[in-house]
């Protein structure tokens, strides 16, 4: 029995119309910004070994990914990231190019969202990836594109850097095994302050036991890396917040100044995240637009050891933004309908094939009357109608 | 600019949240006035309440349509999070407990266990971090019955005074966690609207400072 046949699966929708040009229209952008900077497009399959993703570091878990078995039995699952993908392809079919590899993809990932929570399990992402390069120069023209890119596409966008291993050297002060770490990662990534002062009550005083206990909140102008530097008690600390001051620096001078802020508290992924990471809010979506960060041990997990950074731009949000925003793209409207009486089909084809070629929308009318013709471009708003037969005669509303 | 959204969880959490607002020298007429209305500004039309289900209060922060929210710790830790928690303000206190009929040994003998809750996240995480395998019910309404008709052999729910507990011949094996009202923040807003968030956290936490 057929139950299902009318409906999509949950978490995801078709695009239409306005929402699928604007789709296109972002993509389109994102992909211009990207390729002029020296980027390669690349497509990775939809389908993946579930190995791909099964590094200790890879910081998605597995009931989020949708699994199937393959034709012998082994487990494969929909890519539910760009970067794992790349980083396979890099260290296996583009071991042998020169560094630094520039790639770009725009392509869907699946997460098997808890349901009825409104969230989409198909989501079209559009991102970079610099291989095989690291230092100021590499981060900086990451960031540089990933600003590029948000200016092109939403304008009102705050971002924010901050410093994977600034948690890694306080937490590496502290007297805790692993586990405490990651429930201190866990609280300071989810700002939850209340949780964080009990974990660290039973640590004791000192400086930094009081430097985690102030990371969620070191979120906020240049101002953040002066405060955070008087909780810095050995070089590793100083270093991270002394780079990050000097990409902020360097970013001001783009003029974007206001754009940017520092937030010593984005700690998600630092297994994964080695160096600066960086996210991007735009009003009108409550979660980040963009994403990115420097993932220097990655690739060695693919027998490939090289330094990477790229970042990822969820096209979905940016065209909600812009279609909520009064910003989307409408479709165009039809310049002519063409319609043919009996007996004269072909020369309406050739006659609207010459008008496109004269840059017009050309639509071709399957009606047998003139009046069906008429009355469907009326209610299409269609306004200038072509009859052809024995005579071609054009009728202007 | 839009005033800040927050949404309390309706009953006795908003009533503590707006005691709170007063104490800090919110105007909060439109509260108390409500009527049937959900939406309603307070303060100098700085914020703007929602009173919402516990669950929901959730749901709009993490979604972005509210920016704050007030919601019970027992909420939070049953529907997950990607919000940030950020204050714990200290009213509606009490815990989650494991409760069996009296005089019974909980912990002992082979016999998996069936425990019967409103909450099954909870009870869930909280088995699975013992390295426990029971079986979990749902139960909508008064859990404490399911022990008492013979459906489980424990339950998992919120305790205040105990009472309640006591009354059907159960009492407490062991305290799960501890639940107060929490201020969670989208995100989003927190970085798009940092200097009126901070400065409400601020307040807040001073409000709760002379209760």
């Amino acid at each position: 029995m057929r139950k299902y046949h009318k409906i999509t699966p949950e978490g995801t929708k078709d695009l239409l119309f306005e929402e699928c040009l604007t789709h296109r229209y972002v993509e389109r952008t994102l992909a211009d910004v990207f390729s002029s900077h020296g980027f390669h497009e690349v497509i990775t399959p939809g389908l993946e070994f579930y190995d791909v993703f099964d590094t200790e570091s890879s910081g998605i878990g597995q009931e989020v990914m949708y699994k199937m078995s393959d034709k012998r039995g082994r487990l494969v699952c929909m890519r539910p990231d760009s970067t794992m993908p790349i980083a396979r392809l890099t260290a296996t079919r583009l071991q042998n190019l020169p560094k630094p590899i520039r790639l770009y993809y725009t392509q869907h990932i699946y997460c098997n969202n808890p349901g009825l929570t409104g969230r989409n399990d198909e989501v079209m992402q559009s991102g970079i990836e610099l291989l095989g390069a690291r230092g100021r120069r590499a981060d900086l023209e990451v960031l540089a594109i990933a600003i590029e890119a948000l200016s092109r596409c939403v304008p009102n966008f705050r971002i924010e850097l901050g410093h994977a291993g600034f948690f890694k050297a306080i937490a590496a002060q502290l007297p805790i095994d692993d586990t405490v770490r990651e429930d201190i990662r866990q609280y300071i990534e989810a700002k939850n302050y209340a949780a964080l002062d009990m974990v660290l009550d039973q640590l004791g005083e000192s400086k930094s036991v009081n430097a985690m206990r102030r990371l969620p909140r070191l979120f906020g102008g240049e101002e953040i890396l002066k405060e955070a530097a008087q909780f810095c008690v050995d070089d590793s600390a100083f270093q991270t917040l002394s780079y990050l001051q000097e990409l902020y620096s360097a970013l001001t001078d783009l003029g974007i100044g206001d754009h940017i802020m520092i937030d010593l508290g984005l700690v998600q992924r630092t297994d994964y995240y080695t160096d600066i990471v960086f996210s991007a809010y735009v009003e009108g979506c409550g979660d980040a637009v963009l994403t990115g960060g420097r993932y220097d041990n990655l690739l060695a997990s693919f027998d490939s050891p090289m330094p990477a950074i790229g970042f990822a731009m969820n096209v979905d949000a940016i065209t909600d933004i812009l279609i909520n925003n009064g910003k989307g793209k409408k479709a165009p409207t039809v310049d002519v309908l063409v319609h043919c009486d009996d007996g004269y089909e072909m020369k309406a084809i050739c006659y609207a094939a010459n008008l496109v070629g004269d840059g017009l929308r050309c639509e071709n009318s399957i009606f047998v009357t003139r009046k069906e013709s008429l009355d469907y471009a009326k209610q299409m708003g269609i306004s200038r109608v072509d009859f052809v037969g024995e005579k071609i005669e054009t009728l202007t509303r | 600019m839009k005033p800040l959204r927050i949404a309390l969880t309706k009953g006795r959490l908003e009533r503590d949240t707006v005691a709170m607002f007063e104490r800090i020298g919110f105007d909060c007429t439109a509260v108390h006035e409500k009527g049937r209305k959900l939406i309603l500004p307070i303060g100098d039309n700085q914020f703007e309440v929602v009173l919402a289900k516990a669950a929901d209060v959730i749901t709009y922060v993490e979604h972005g349509v509210c920016d704050l929210g007030v919601v019970g710790k027992d909420t939070i830790i049953e529907n997950g999070s990607s919000f940030y928690e950020v204050l714990d303000l200290g009213f509606g206190k009490c815990k989650f407990a494991l409760a069996a009929p009296k005089g019974t040994d909980f912990y002992g003998g082979y016999a998996s266990k069936t425990i019967a809750t409103k909450y099954p996240n909870v009870a869930r995480s909280f088995f699975e971090g013992k390295g426990m395998d029971v079986k979990i019910i749902k139960i909508e309404g008064s859990v404490e019955l399911a022990p008492l008709l013979g459906l489980s052999d424990a339950i998992i729910d919120i305790v205040e005074t105990g009472s309640t507990l006591k009354e059907n011949g159960l009492e407490v094996i062991e305290k799960v966690c501890d639940i107060s009202a929490r201020l969670i923040v989208n995100t989003a807003s927190m970085k798009l609207r940092k200097g009126e968030i901070d400065t409400l956290i601020g307040q807040m936490e001073q409000a709760k400072e002379t209760e």
